[in-house]
Order: C-alpha cells, then sequence, then structure tokens
C-alpha cells in the first residue's frame, strides 16, 4: 500500500465522509463473513449515496467498494463451498481448508489496510492502495 | 491502463500462489479431522446401534447369517474393502429392508432374503448399503437432518430421546436422491467387480416396486428410495456392456437352505 499525500487538502467534513468509507467497509466486512454479498451491497449504497460528493470523498468510495468487489468472489467461493460440504457429498480436504486460510489471510490484509485508511484519510491523508489504486484512478475521474 | 492490468495478474497470481502453496499441506492430518470423524461415528454407531437393537430379534442361525455374511465377504474381497470393519446383523422381520448404521453396522431383514430369487438381487442391495458404508452417507445424512454439534452433544452423553430418533432416521434408509444413486451405480461397480451379473438387481427393482402398490408396509427399502423404475433403468444403461463372467457365491443347495430358514423363522 502506497501513502501519498497530494497538494489537495479535503476539509474536516470531506476527510470524516471519506474515513466513513473505509469504516463502513470494516463493518460490513465483519457483518458480512456468512453472507458475503451483503459486503458489496452495502459499499454499493455507499458509493451511490455518495457520488455527488467532492473528487476526494469520491475516490475513496470507490477504492473501498472496489476492495469489497474481489473479496466478495473470494468470500464466496469460500462460503458456497463450505454450504456444498454440509449439505451435499462434498468432503473437507485438504485443498478446502488451504482455501479458507487463503481468504483469510487475503480478508485479514484487507481489514488491517482498511483500519489504517480509516485513521489516514480522517486526518486528510490521501491513502493508496496496491492495484486497487489504479483501477480506481481508472474509473473515478475528478 | 496497462498497470492496472498487471497488478491485477499479480494479484490473482498471489491469490491462487497462495492456496496452492497452502494446499501442498496436508491440513487434514494437522487438524486430525479423520481421527476425529472416525472417533465420532464410532461412538455414535455404539449408541445408536444400542437404541436400536433394543427389542429387536436378530438372527443367528449359520444357515442364515453366514450366505448373508459370504456375500458380503465375497464384495469386499473382490473391492478392496476390509470386510472385518462390517458389522453385519441379520434381523427377523417381514418387512423388505436392509439399512446402514454409523460404525459400519448393516443391518439385514430377513424379508429381504425372502423377497429375493437369487443372490445377485440380494447382493446389489447389500452392495447399495455397502455403498453408503463406503462413499460416508451415513455421516453425510445425520449432519445434515441434525446438525454436527447435536451429533456431538450426543456422543458427550446429552440426549437419550434424540438418540433413538437418530436410530429411527438411520434405519429409514431414506437418502438424497443423489446419493442413492451414487450408491446404486457403486453397487454395480461393486458387482462386476465381484462377478455378479447386475441385471437381477434392476429385475428385483423392478418387482419390487409393482409389489409395494400392494404392500406398502412391507416394501420399506423401495418406499424410501426413489422412483424405482428409473433406478431400474439407470442401473440397466450404466451395466450395458461392462457385464463380467458371473461367479456364483453360494452353491444352489445354500441358496435353497437360506429360503427355506428364512421361510421358517419369519412367516414367508
Amino acid at each position: 500500500m502506497a501513502e501519498m499525500i497530494e497538494t489537495y487538502k479535503p476539509t474536516d467534513h470531506e476527510a470524516e465522509a471519506a474515513s466513513n468509507s473505509y469504516l463502513m467497509s470494516l463493518v460490513v466486512l465483519i457483518m458480512g463473513m456468512p453472507l458475503p454479498i451483503v459486503n458489496l451491497l452495502a459499499g454499493i449504497i455507499f458509493f451511490v449515496g455518495n457520488r455527488k460528493r467532492g473528487y476526494y470523498v469520491r475516490w475513496h468510495c470507490t477504492q473501498a467498494m472496489l476492495s469489497q468487489l474481489s473479496l466478495l468472489f473470494m468470500n464466496s467461493t469460500g462460503f458456497w463451498w463450505t454450504v456444498s460440504i454440509i449439505f451435499s457429498k462434498e468432503q473437507v480436504t485438504s485443498r478446502y481448508i488451504a482455501y479458507i486460510i487463503t481468504i483469510l489471510i487475503f480478508n485479514l490484509s484487507e481489514f488491517i489496510a482498511t483500519i489504517y485508511s480509516a485513521i489516514k484519510t480522517r486526518k486528510g491523508i490521501h491513502v493508496e492502495w496496491w492495484f486497487y489504486s489504479s483501477f480506481t484512478n481508472l474509473i473515478c475521474k475528478p | 491502463m496497462i498497470k492496472a492490468v498487471l497488478q491485477f495478474a499479480v494479484l490473482v497470481a498471489l491469490f491462487f500462489g497462495t492456496w496452492f502453496a497452502l494446499g501442498k499441506v496436508n491440513w487434514i492430518s494437522i487438524f486430525q479431522i479423520k481421527e476425529n470423524t472416525v472417533s465420532l461415528e464410532k461412538k455414535l454407531g455404539e449408541l445408536i446401534w444400542k437404541s436400536y437393537s433394543q427389542g429387536e430379534k436378530e438372527e443367528h442361525n449359520p444357515a442364515v447369517y453366514c450366505p448373508i455374511q459370504q456375500v458380503v465377504r465375497r464384495i469386499c474381497r473382490d473391492n478392496g474393502i476390509d470386510s472385518d470393519k462390517i458389522q453385519l446383523h441379520v434381523f427377523i422381520k417381514d418387512e423388505i429392508n436392509a439399512f446402514t448404521l454409523p460404525d459400519n453396522h448393516i443391518v439385514v431383514f430377513t424379508g429381504l432374503v425372502a423377497a429375493s430369487n437369487n443372490e445377485a438381487e440380494l447382493a446389489g442391495v447389500i452392495g447399495h448399503e455397502m455403498a453408503h458404508m463406503e462413499k460416508n452417507h451415513v455421516m453425510k445424512k445425520m449432519i445434515k437432518e441434525v446438525g454436527l454439534s447435536v451429533l456431538i452433544s450426543i456422543t458427550a452423553g446429552k440426549g437419550g430421546e434424540t438418540i433413538k430418533q437418530l436410530a429411527k432416521m438411520a434405519s429409514s434408509s431414506a437418502y438424497d436422491r443423489d446419493l442413492e444413486k451414487e450408491a446404486d451405480i457403486t453397487s454395480i461397480d461393486y458387482m462386476l467387480k465381484a462377478n455378479i451379473n447386475p441385471a437381477p438387481f434392476a429385475d428385483f427393482l423392478y418387482r419390487l416396486a409393482s409389489d409395494e402398490a400392494k404392500l406398502p408396509s412391507q416394501v420399506e427399502w423401495i418406499s424410501t428410495h426413489p422412483d424405482s423404475k428409473e433406478r431400474a433403468n439407470y442401473i440397466l444403461e450404466y451395466a450395458k456392456g461392462k457385464t463380467s463372467t458371473p461367479k456364483p457365491i453360494l452353491s444352489t443347495a445354500q441358496w435353497d437352505i437360506l429360503k427355506t430358514s428364512v421361510s421358517k423363522t419369519g412367516k414367508h
């Protein structure tokens, strides 16, 4: 994760809104674990709610939503794999356990990055995540 | 754009690389999943068997028990299954039924033997039950029906009434359609490897499907399973062109004695 302090100085209100986008994703990350779609839905709702705000807020909402999107695919696969083990003839294998550990690592990384970003953006510091920031720059224009 | 695509590729590679590397570890052995499952199944098997066998009359007559055991052993021998782990029980009951209980208990009712016209029909049903046992369908069914936490609490000594219900559920011999089909197909594979003609198993299903209309309470094994005619069809379809040279398990005299003994002990 690269950190970049841009020349733009957000207002206190903007910094709070940008920080909230990460806090929101943090809350739904915890809530949404059993039902991964909750993460994305919350991200989309927050994004749509803030689409008319300033560039700084929109940019961070987009970055938070994109990170949720990648987790959605990982967590959904894990969720349905677990369901199929419980309800069908699918067995617990080392491959399954390895997958669960992998998504736990990715979720944990996201969790830490989200807390870090929430704190930094609240202080008005622009935080760019590796990959997600490049993708956010492509779809979020000033 | 190129930067984003490259980073995305690296992220995907990182994810699959982590999964692949972690997949090389034998987590099943680390978490002792097999040992724990076997121990849970063993405890459950003991409790359910104790509950189920109360008040039931077991057939110990060698003329009945031994030929059925021979059928089980032939299937085991030719399919690499350890026959010593199987706890075979023959119950004196008119119902046409056979089922599997946890911890490798296979129960066969004398009614099933009486309804079988030959050893291949009997072997088909026994092979089907052995498939449920080998494919771990019994535990899967129980976990699905009551949940793993309930099963663990039962083995910890809680829930006398639940054990009775579990015993009833296990002996009802009803599984999911997919599991039943898998057991049927596996049974055919067992029979072919053991040089038993699978066609009579399909005939048996056809015949019992028509008998069910007359005596539904007696044809438990059929009424709890998916459509018998459909099963008979896919059994024949699967076995088509795969037949091996049949080698009898029992002599004609042994089969006749078995049938006569069953008629005497039961009311057939």
